[in-house]
């Protein structure tokens, strides 16, 4: 007992003086890093910009915001009801607040980035100027993004930093005018497009990343000075937040067009290896990240390392899932597909009923109805009679009884027979109410991955999510060139994209806006282009004008059935396709001129009595 | 014995220290029409809202309250004093930020004055086989706006708007004459012929405002 005490005794006094140094309190700390140790370490500073990377805003991805895809036209939501993403078939109008974008925590790392950069006393000058750079891109970026939902946001350069005086008017900035962030991103681009390095990357900026970016965001401010102008009262407010003059459109095009050209000239080229099938071809395009000659800039992903992401998981046509409970979510709609011109140039409607409208058009087999369409819908779309990663999908929602004098539809389980012993329904559907099933007869096939087990969730896949491709280029390019009356050149430019799509050389010889429009809409479904193309071309309100008895605000379904007519040999056990609205899409589309700019919160206005509102709300 | 007195006790703390809300719920209700000439401005169901903002607290931030399709609204308050908005660009009016206090003390009625772009005046529907045709004239309210076009709205249910109606025709302000009768004809849906009543609108749409001025519904009767 004595001898405890001693023993305590003595271990405390050892502890004492042994743990004891002399600078106690100024120890490095072993649990986080320091930003001095950050901008010391190029290795660190490239973790730092990571991370930035994968914050670029987007609205529809193929991540977390992934089920906004299904928010327009180009799909519907199929997917399992419970989760309150059915809510997009049946949005009534969009919020005013849908795209509220204020990025500011965003910019602010950007910042304090570039300054701790230019304080680092561990870098080479070249590391500096390349690492600003990098950090400067992707500030000009989520202005971009800012810009193009909220019109003019308040420029902030350097880190704001609060003085704890208790007044906070020095940190309070006004919005600037919309052509001035247009004008601040061209600048900021140019000033480093020759510093930024990183040749030959795809997951990182270089001067051809600069370059696109600018392409696109020249674009939008182009487009947004002459079509804003054009409507019958032009948004605008009084301080130039909102509205670019229309006197400045042929420079911003002009200054698209020579990006453009400049990243054409590059080292990019069109995806074009597997010439036998052209439509693989430009899903290969879309989803091959070695060997792709298209890509500009791509949030990548890395499956071996466990960043992976769900997408192919949720999307997966049904009857091919390898993973229970999700499937088909992004069901295109009949709008785009019949958005797809037939090879020799005739518009895409598809042809389900003889001309004078009498009888239903018959169909040996379900893919002959989509015989000589452009090559880029069956790399974008699974439809009916086709196959994804050499499975044939089974798209059949019924059949149709002749009964002498009509048609009577018979629908049934998915996989049942009819009584003749033949099939009833197909194990992909299309059902009218099924969750996790095609609604409109069509699945997804772009960003889909066709790696076996990449639709599980254990697995996952690591499909990358494009941000930039020449393809888009080439569209800018004949868009810009479009819009400044060289219509030549514009032709140059969509016939080399059409050509890649299964049409001849040169196979248009006329142009217009509308094709040009239509050609884009086809080339970008699903990568995050529609409603901002629809909205800089101050169409989207007229495109979907919430009515529904409008062809584009509604969505549309086609639903293929096997014929019975017994003795009738030239119909029986043939295909007809109905028309009709999605099943479980409710509400049209509706998209109001104070969805042009969305609303700024209030919690903006009231920390900032310098914030003025946008118009509308 | 003690146990069973600790459990009384117990229970009875369990049973009245907590509630699961202390506060009363908002009673007083807000009602009112928007109006002009002292008659309510019609517009689309859902589309067209108020703003109502009450100072003196640390959550700044607006009720939105919608208006009708009769040009009619209300929202239930707390008691106190609130200020009235007509936002911005939103309803088929002129601007007006302006606000109107409210003292919210019971049931309150308020009437919020408005100055439309154009007005619709002796609207009548008559129907002749499968056509329904209106009557109308527009009226010039505020000279500076200019006149985008008028649509005549079908639908099944009270409520028609461009955004709930099963046809409509349109005429553009090209075929308008101002201040003069004017007359736009619609065909009944086959599919609906056989119903035995419909509703009918008018609309009058102002160039760069996104809301239409609206009649009031009309019924119908087919049979």
């Amino acid at each position: 007992m004595k001898n405890i005490k001693i023993y305590i005794g003595l271990i405390t006094f050892m502890s004492v003086f042994s743990a004891c140094k002399k600078d106690f309190l100024e120890r490095e700390p072993q649990s986080i890093v320091v930003e001095d140790q950050v901008y010391g370490d190029p290795k660190l500073i490239e973790g730092v910009l990571a991370n930035l990377y994968n914050r670029i805003p987007t609205d529809a991805s193929l991540t977390n915001r992934w089920p906004e895809h299904t928010a327009y036209d180009d799909a519907v939501w199929s997917g399992s009801g419970n989760a309150g993403d059915e809510y997009r078939n049946n949005i009534i109008s969009y919020p005013v607040d849908r795209w509220s974008l204020w990025d500011y925590g965003f910019i602010r790392d950007v910042n304090l980035g570039i300054e701790g950069v230019q304080k680092s006393t561990k870098l080479t000058t070249q590391q500096k100027d390349q690492f600003s750079a990098e950090f400067r891109f992707l500030r000009a970026y989520d202005y971009f993004e800012m810009v193009k939902r909220m019109g003019g946001v308040p420029l902030v350069t350097s880190p704001l930093v609060y003085d704890y005086s208790g007044d906070a008017t020095s940190l309070q900035l006004p919005r600037s005018k919309e052509v001035d962030v247009y004008d601040f991103i061209a600048s900021e681009l140019d000033a480093i497009a020759s510093t930024v390095g990183n040749n030959g990357s795809t997951s990182r900026a270089n001067k051809y990343t600069v370059l696109a970016l600018k392409c696109r965001a020249m674009l939008y401010a182009g487009s947004l000075a002459k079509y804003n102008n054009l409507m019958a009262s032009p948004i605008t407010l009084p301080g130039g937040e909102v509205g670019i003059p229309a006197q400045r459109a042929p420079d911003f095009y002009n200054k698209a067009l020579d990006a453009a050209k400049q990243v054409i000239a590059g080292p990019y080229s069109l995806y074009k290896t597997n010439s036998s099938n052209l439509g693989e071809n430009f899903y290969e395009a879309l989803t091959k990240k070695t060997g792709n000659p298209e890509l500009i800039l791509i949030q990548d992903f890395l499956q071996s390392k466990g960043f992976k992401h769900g997408f192919s998981y949720d999307n997966i046509a049904r009857s091919l899932r390898e993973d229970n409970l999700a499937s088909s979510a992004i069901a295109p709609t009949l709008n785009l597909v019949e958005k797809y011109e037939y090879l020799d140039g005739t518009d895409g409607t598809l042809k389900t009923r003889t001309p004078d409208n009498s009888d239903y058009i018959y169909y040996t087999n379900t893919q002959d109805v989509f015989a000589n369409k452009d090559a880029r819908l069956y790399g974008t779309v699974i439809y009916p009679g086709t196959s994804f990663r050499n499975l044939p999908v089974n798209i059949q929602a019924g059949v149709a009884l002749w009964n002498g004098s009509s048609y009577q539809i018979i629908e049934g389980d998915l996989g049942a027979r009819y009584t003749d012993g033949k099939l009833l329904t197909g194990l992909d559907g299309p059902q009218r109410s099924a969750l996790d099933l095609s609604n409109t007869g069509f699945y997804l096939r772009k960003f889909i991955d066709n790696t076996p087990l990449a639709s599980t969730r254990t697995r996952g896949t690591d499909i990358a999510w494009i941000r930039f491709r020449l393809g888009e280029i080439y569209l800018n390019a004949a868009e810009a060139a479009f819009e400044l009356g060289q219509t030549a050149s514009a032709l140059t430019y969509i016939n080399t994209l059409r050509e890649r799509a299964g049409f001849g050389a040169n196979s248009l010889n006329t142009l217009t806006i509308d094709r040009l429009r239509n050609e884009r809409r086809v080339e970008l479904a699903f990568e995050d282009h529609r409603v901002w193309d629809l909205a800089r071309w101050r169409i989207a309100d007229k495109v979907w004008n919430g009515s529904t008895s409008s062809p584009d605000a509604m969505l549309y379904a086609l639903y293929p059935y096997r014929v019975v007519r017994p003795g009738d040999a030239a119909r029986n056990d043939k295909y007809i396709f109905i028309k009709q609205v999605a099943p479980r899409f409710k509400a049209p589309r509706f998209y109001q001129i104070g969805n042009y700019y969305s609303s700024i919160s209030q919690n903006v206005l009231n920390n900032n009595p310098k914030i003025i509102r946008n118009p509308f709300h | 014995m003690k146990n069973i007195s600790y459990i009384i006790l117990f229970s009875l703390v369990a049973l009245f220290s907590c509630k699961k809300d202390n506060y009363e719920a908002p009673a007083s209700r807000l009602s009112g029409r928007v109006i002009f000439q002292n008659q309510p401005v019609g517009v689309r169901s859902d589309g067209v809202q108020l703003e109502l903002w009450q100072r003196g607290f640390s959550l700044f931030t607006k009720i939105p309250v919608f208006v009708a399709q009769d040009g009619t609204f209300s929202a239930t308050l707390f008691d106190g004093d609130y200020k009235l908005v007509r936002l911005r660009g939103n309803g088929p009016w002129i601007d007006n930020t302006d606000s109107i206090s409210v003292k919210v003390s019971g049931n309150t009625q308020v009437d919020v004055p408005v100055v439309p772009h154009f007005n619709l005046n002796n609207v009548s529907f008559n129907k002749s086989g499968t056509t329904i045709t209106a009557t109308f004239t527009v009226q010039q309210v505020t000279a500076a706006s200019g006149l985008e076009r008028v649509n005549l709205y079908l639908g099944t249910t009270m409520i028609v708007d461009n955004t709930r109606q099963d046809a409509s025709a349109e005429k553009v302000a090209a075929d308008i004459v101002i201040g003069q009768p004017g007359t736009i004809s619609v065909t009944v849906p086959a599919a609906l012929a056989s119903r035995s009543f419909m509703f009918a609108r008018v609309a009058v749409k102002t160039n760069g405002v996104g809301e239409a001025l609206f009649s009031a519904p009309h019924r119908i009767e087919f049979k």
